[in-house]
């Protein structure tokens, strides 16, 4: 079956820094471990484009709740996320108000692969802005199997002579440096929230 | 590369000089000027997603500003509401509060505001309250809370919310903002200016029965205001069977934006490109390609364009090469694709092959309004060639 390209976070963090400003994108998570792979794509965003990121679900809005929450503020990266329950005709809705979702910053549509269906059959308007920025969440996109993130851990525990408790620990009272294992080591313990 | 970027803001597109004015025949030229010359006129923009129908009426807004003699007013009112519970007199809301706050700060009637700045303020707060509704304070008859018996027995007064013609759904008389929008419209033409307004955003009402339903009340007023209107609506307007004749019947003029032909011969895509310095990251043939592959939707030939930089950029190359345009053409055709089903595989690979498409059936002018299939005119239909690239060749399996 034809498939769109693979692309890690990091890359889809790239573009987006690359665009400038009012960037839409969309990107299908994976199968499993969806919860991890947001936070991670949260985490590099954050990192890459230095704006604070929000997740908006998408599986019940009215329009003024959501231009609410994309206006307000309308420059910080922003993640809407699908769910199963964004049916065609929910789609079509959010079509209609798509100006109403136009801002500065990035849009990000986080989707499960069988909704590009229903985003390009019922959301037009939608999908005409995305183009053809419709990316698979990449296997460096830190889709990691448990053994790997556990090992991964391992190694940094090692290489810096601290806990995961400690970094922790650090991270909440704000004296981690912003440094990229740092990042990493937190998103690995599943704390992507302190980043 | 920031020129290229499919989801900038229009306006901003135009005041950077990115945009070619000639793309379609000066276009917002003979709206605009019909609207001036016709106080009352109802013109209606016609296209699909991405045609560039935002763009015609920012620069009909323009060259009518820059004439001098009329008001124009750019609306797109599926910001202000949401359009999938419009109702009669939406139209008219959003008009007055865009009119009555013009009246107020425009520099040209400052004099006639300042004779009677407090009425118009007054005014002006009729118009909100029927855009947006009102709190108002209502007596409560002990009688109607027999059920509370605490306390004395006496009447009290609570805080309702009335909700407006832009906050849904409230059946009031469109005559109420009548008056209000009259009071307004006479400051303008005090000095000699008409009013037009240009409502974009109604083609997201993709049903056009939906159009005509909720449009049919407000636009009589406004014809009987003599305010010029220029609206958008959707391709199925104009192919969909019977309502699209009744909204054809019921406008002054229909203009279609239609798609334009990669035709290299013409040159306009190529010039869409130059216009955003496009050669200084494509070649030739890269350039070509795009356009070819853009079927001649303006939103893809950007989105195109900016991608295939995009791909070169990630990959650390300076310059596009061939292999980044026919991936990013895959990208977009692997999204078109999404959801076909045989029978519209089979409809699209028909067309292909003998240039044949009944455009009445519904399933046919779905396909129209998700840009799976292009119209170039009434007559000349052709499959979008970033789909057709991608679309398989052999019988696909039935479930």
């Amino acid at each position: 079956m034809l498939d769109f390209e693979s692309q890690p976070f990091v890359e889809i963090a790239r573009r987006l820094e690359m665009r400038g400003g009012h960037g839409w994108i969309a990107v299908l998570s994976p199968p499993s471990s969806r919860a991890l792979a947001l936070d991670e794509l949260q985490t590099e965003l954050r990192s890459i484009l230095q704006v604070p990121t929000r997740v908006v679900p998408l599986d019940t809005f009215t329009f003024e709740g959501l231009r609410e929450a994309l206006q307000q503020p309308n420059d910080d990266a922003v993640v809407l996320s699908a769910g199963a329950e964004l049916t065609p005709e929910k789609w079509s809705r959010l079509d209609i108000m798509r100006s109403a979702l136009e801002r500065i910053g990035p849009v990000i549509f986080w989707l499960a692969p069988n909704d590009v269906a229903n985003l390009t059959g019922s959301a037009p308007n939608i999908r005409s802005l995305i183009g053809a920025s419709i990316f698979i969440a990449g296997p460096d996109g830190g889709i990691m199997t448990e053994e790997e993130r556990r090992e991964r851990l391992k190694e940094l525990v090692q290489y810096f002579g601290l806990s995961n408790e400690e970094i922790v620990r650090r991270a909440e009272s704000k004296e981690l440096p912003p440094e990229p294992e740092f990042v990493e080591w937190l998103v690995l313990l599943g704390r992507g929230d302190l980043v | 590369m920031q020129s290229f970027n499919p989801t900038a803001p229009a306006r901003g597109v135009i005041e950077a000089g990115l945009v070619c004015e000639d793309l379609h025949r000066f276009l917002f030229r003979h709206l605009a000027a019909r609207a001036d010359l016709e106080p009352g006129s109802q013109q209606l923009l016609v296209g699909g997603v991405g045609s560039g129908k935002t763009t015609e009426l920012l620069l009909g807004e323009r060259w009518l500003r820059e004439q001098g003699h009329a008001l124009p007013l750019y609306i797109d009112i599926s910001a202000e509401t949401d359009l999938s519970s419009l109702n009669s007199g939406s139209l008219l809301a959003s008009f007055g509060v865009h009119l009555g706050w013009s009246v107020l700060n425009d520099p040209a009637l400052r004099p006639l505001v300042n004779e009677k700045t407090e009425k118009l303020k007054e005014t002006y707060s009729k118009v909100t309250e029927y855009a947006y509704g009102k709190q108002v304070k209502r007596r409560v008859d002990p009688l109607e809370n027999l059920g509370v018996v605490y306390g004395a027995l006496q009447s009290h007064f609570v805080t309702e919310e009335l909700p407006g013609k832009l906050k849904p759904v409230l059946a009031r008389d469109i005559r109420e903002i009548r008056q209000p929008l009259e009071e307004f419209l006479s400051v303008a033409r005090e000095v000699n200016r008409d009013v037009v307004v240009i409502f974009d955003g109604l083609d997201r009402l993709l049903d056009p029965t939906k159009f005509l339903s909720v449009a049919n009340q407000d636009l009589r007023l406004f014809r009987e205001l003599k305010v010029s209107i220029l609206a958008t609506a959707p391709l199925s307007a104009l192919f969909g069977a019977e309502v699209g004749q009744s909204i054809s019947d019921h406008f002054d003029r229909v203009h279609h934006l239609s798609v334009i032909a990669a035709d290299p011969r013409n040159g306009s895509l190529r010039s869409v490109l130059e216009k955003r310095r496009g050669s200084e990251l494509l070649s030739e043939q890269d350039a070509d390609s795009i356009c070819h592959y853009s079927g001649g939707v303006l939103r893809d030939l950007i989105s195109l364009a900016r991608d295939a930089a995009e791909e070169a950029y990630v990959s650390d190359r300076d310059s596009i090469t061939a292999a980044d345009v026919e991936k990013v053409v895959h990208q977009l055709g692997t999204g078109y694709l999404r959801g076909l089903g045989p029978e519209a595989i089979k409809t699209l690979l028909n067309l292909e092959s003998s240039k044949s498409f009944q455009v009445d059936q519904a399933a046919n002018v779905e396909l129209l309004l998700t840009r799976r299939v292009l119209e170039y005119s009434s007559t000349d239909f052709r499959v979008h060639p970033a789909l057709l690239s991608v679309i398989p060749r052999t019988e696909p399996k039935r479930a």
